[in-house]
């Protein structure tokens, strides 16, 4: 199986260790997303794979095959990277076709292949064309192309989206997913967009200083985060997080007893961190909901929703509500309603999510 | 009223404000810029346009008690007379066949200097060979020559020595025209190949490095990536360089000729700048030297804008 294998993987420089010891399994076809904020260790890790960086410790495999001191020409991988690495002196033919003419394959084959790849891009009128004479999102095609021309085991992606604008960005995020679901190619993409890793990703590694916090599908991962920092990185916007403590009937913070579904037992007095998500309250009271009451300091309108910014005490905190085609009716709001099921808890001194018992 | 607020990008766009205007406030606003520039100007000014006046003595019998108003004029005889002259037609001949040989030997060496300087991953071998290379270039060519006529010295010259060791006779490279060009030559990649190759070093360390990452993965090695990536990369620089080198073909380093170059070796030494220092100061022949520079500047004018029109048409790069 064309499964990538990572076992212990340790990155340093001299002293600095900044990939501690991670441990991946990446199975054949699936669609991998490393997340994390900038100097987690996620591109060093990509580029242990590629071979770009040399593997401190720990063992890679790629096909059952250990890649520690392999080539990475021989690692079968292909990679696109941030800024496309196109050669700006080759037409987007010659750019395909780089790495087939480097592999000695026979000049008919290659056209072949560039011309089938192209179609499935939508490149086959720009082949004559050079990179500056490109768009933004066709260069980033090219270097899709050049990656899929090579027919690898393994796709690399290295922030590929993050020079291109928003709206373009979007459309590239649905082009590869379509193109990975067509080719079912396993690939592991790096990005610290945290829309990129859940729309794109069958699953989710959120990496932070060097350690994976988190592997998951990306609803797992939303819906159960294992730490604060997951809870916080991956949403938006993110995670409430207000401070509390665990009574015998639900978690006090700040002049208000939220309401729990699980049973406190015997964490009664225990410090928390309680996360309420933005999307997860209503301005209606419910079943089993507690009112939080808020002071309401801003109202940012987005179309169907808008972003409540308050306080709540000495926490600023963020909620969604749907605007119903009119944001007026929100200016007045002075409590939202938390349903009690859909709180997450989380240690205050390790930051570890709580599970209560039922 | 949306309308009011679309725009009409086909319209011309007229400014609110008049050229002069725009200009004046430009130069307020920038004025350090251009007090900045201003000594380069005064410097070309004086240095390089002021002595413009004095080319028309090209086309006067010129005489110093006269001075350069005053002189009368006389067309195109001096250049009659220099196309006529065996000794400045040889020097003209010299000058080519010297610029060429620079041309296919010089002008490449500093850029394989650099790329193979390129490929050295030792830092403290790369900076210690570096500095070697570009040690001759700041050592004055008086030196250089006394070091060149010592080395090459029939008596006590390493090259004769190594030679006499070999079981030949010495050889008086130095009296011997066909030794003149190659040493000459061999003696200007020396001093100036090192210090040339800073130009493409810096060419090369704009190379965007995720090209090579991108060919390492691709399978290419250190050869390929030298040949398929760094020069077509640095080419523009290349051409650059191509073009100012082509603008100073007639401009032979006159210093270096005149401390190397003696009788015996005229037939081969002697360039245009040599022969109208010996015309010009030493014969009291300004007239005819100056028909001689100026022949020689327009040359390069025509050589320079012929370059630079062929790099711009072929290859998108050129000096203006």
């Amino acid at each position: 199986m064309s499964g990538v294998n990572l076992s212990g993987i340790v990155k340093a420089y001299g002293a600095v260790q900044v990939v501690h010891g991670i441990d991946l399994e990446v199975a054949e076809k699936e669609f991998v997303v490393l997340v994390g904020p900038s100097g987690c260790g996620k591109s060093t890790t990509l580029r242990m794979v590629a071979g770009l960086e040399e593997i401190t410790a720990g063992e890679l495999t790629i096909d059952d095959r250990r890649m520690n001191r392999v080539a990475p020409k021989d690692r079968d991988v292909a990679m696109v990277f941030q800024n496309y690495a196109l050669y700006p002196h080759l037409n987007v033919a010659d750019n395909m076709a780089f790495g087939l003419r480097i592999r000695k394959m026979p000049k008919d084959e290659i056209k072949t292949t560039i011309d089938d790849v192209a179609e499935i891009l939508g490149l086959t009128p720009y082949l004559d064309r050079r990179p500056a004479d490109l768009s933004g999102g066709q260069r980033q095609r090219v270097a899709m192309g050049r990656a899929i021309v090579r027919h690898p085991k393994v796709f690399l992606f290295d922030e590929p989206l993050s020079n291109l604008d928003a709206k373009l960005r979007t459309q590239m995020r649905a082009e590869i997913k379509r193109l990975h679901n067509r080719l079912g190619v396993t690939s592991i993409y790096v990005t610290h967009d945290q829309v990129e890793a859940m729309t794109l990703a069958d699953r989710i590694v959120v990496m932070n200083d060097g350690n994976i916090e988190q592997v998951g599908t990306p609803m797992e991962l939303f819906n159960d985060p294992a730490n604060v920092f997951v809870a916080g990185f991956l949403g938006s916007p993110p995670m409430n997080q207000i401070k509390g403590v665990l009574t015998a009937t639900g978690a006090q913070i700040e002049g208000t007893e939220i309401k729990l579904s699980g049973a406190v037992n015997d964490n009664v007095g225990r410090d928390v961190i309680v996360g309420i998500r933005p999307e997860h309250v209503t301005l209606e009271a419910g079943e089993d909901t507690t009112a939080l009451p808020i002071a309401l300091d801003l109202v940012e309108p987005l179309g169907s929703e808008a972003l409540l910014h308050a306080r709540s005490g000495d926490d600023n905190l963020v909620f969604k509500a749907d605007t119903n085609g009119d944001i007026a009716h929100l200016s007045g709001v002075k409590e939202v309603h938390v349903p009690s099921h859909l709180v997450k808890l989380f240690d205050a001194e390790t930051g570890r999510a709580l599970n209560l018992g039922a | 009223m949306a309308d009011n607020q679309t725009s009409t990008p086909d319209k011309p766009i007229t400014y609110s404000d008049g050229r002069a205007t725009r200009l004046f406030d430009h130069f307020k606003r920038e004025w350090q810029i251009y007090l900045m520039l201003l000594p380069t100007i005064v410097w070309f000014l004086v240095f390089l346009y002021k002595p413009m006046y004095g080319l028309q003595i090209a086309f006067k019998d010129y005489s110093i008690f006269r001075g350069v108003a005053g002189s009368p004029w006389v067309g195109w005889e001096h250049f009659q007379t220099l196309f006529t002259n065996d000794q400045f037609l040889r020097a003209v001949s010299n000058t080519i066949k010297i610029s060429a040989l620079n041309l296919l030997f010089g002008f490449p060496a500093p850029i394989i200097l650099a790329l193979l300087f390129n490929e050295v991953l030792n830092a403290t071998y790369k900076r210690t060979a570096q500095t070697i290379v570009y040690l001759p270039h700041f050592i004055s060519s008086v030196i250089i020559a006394g070091i060149v006529i010592t080395a090459f010295s029939p008596t006590a010259g390493i090259v004769n020595t190594f030679i006499s060791w070999l079981g030949f006779d010495p050889v008086y490279f130095l009296t011997q025209p066909q030794w003149f060009r190659p040493i000459f030559v061999g003696t200007g990649i020396w001093q100036e190949a090192g210090f040339g190759s800073i130009v493409f070093l810096a060419a090369i360390a704009g190379v965007n490095p995720s090209l090579y990452e991108s060919a390492v993965v691709d399978g290419a090695n250190r050869w390929q990536m030298m040949w398929k990536i760094t020069i077509p990369s640095i080419l523009p620089t290349i051409l650059i360089m191509l073009i100012i080198r082509i603008g100073n073909v007639m401009e032979v380093s006159f210093e270096l000729v005149i401390l190397l170059y003696q009788p015996s070796t005229y037939e081969t030494a002697d360039v245009v700048n040599t022969w109208v220092y010996r015309q010009g100061l030493q014969s009291g022949q300004y007239d005819l030297a100056a028909a001689a520079g100026l022949f020689n500047a327009v040359v390069a004018f025509v050589l320079v804008m012929t370059a630079n029109t062929i790099s711009r048409r072929y290859s998108r790069t050129s000096l203006w």
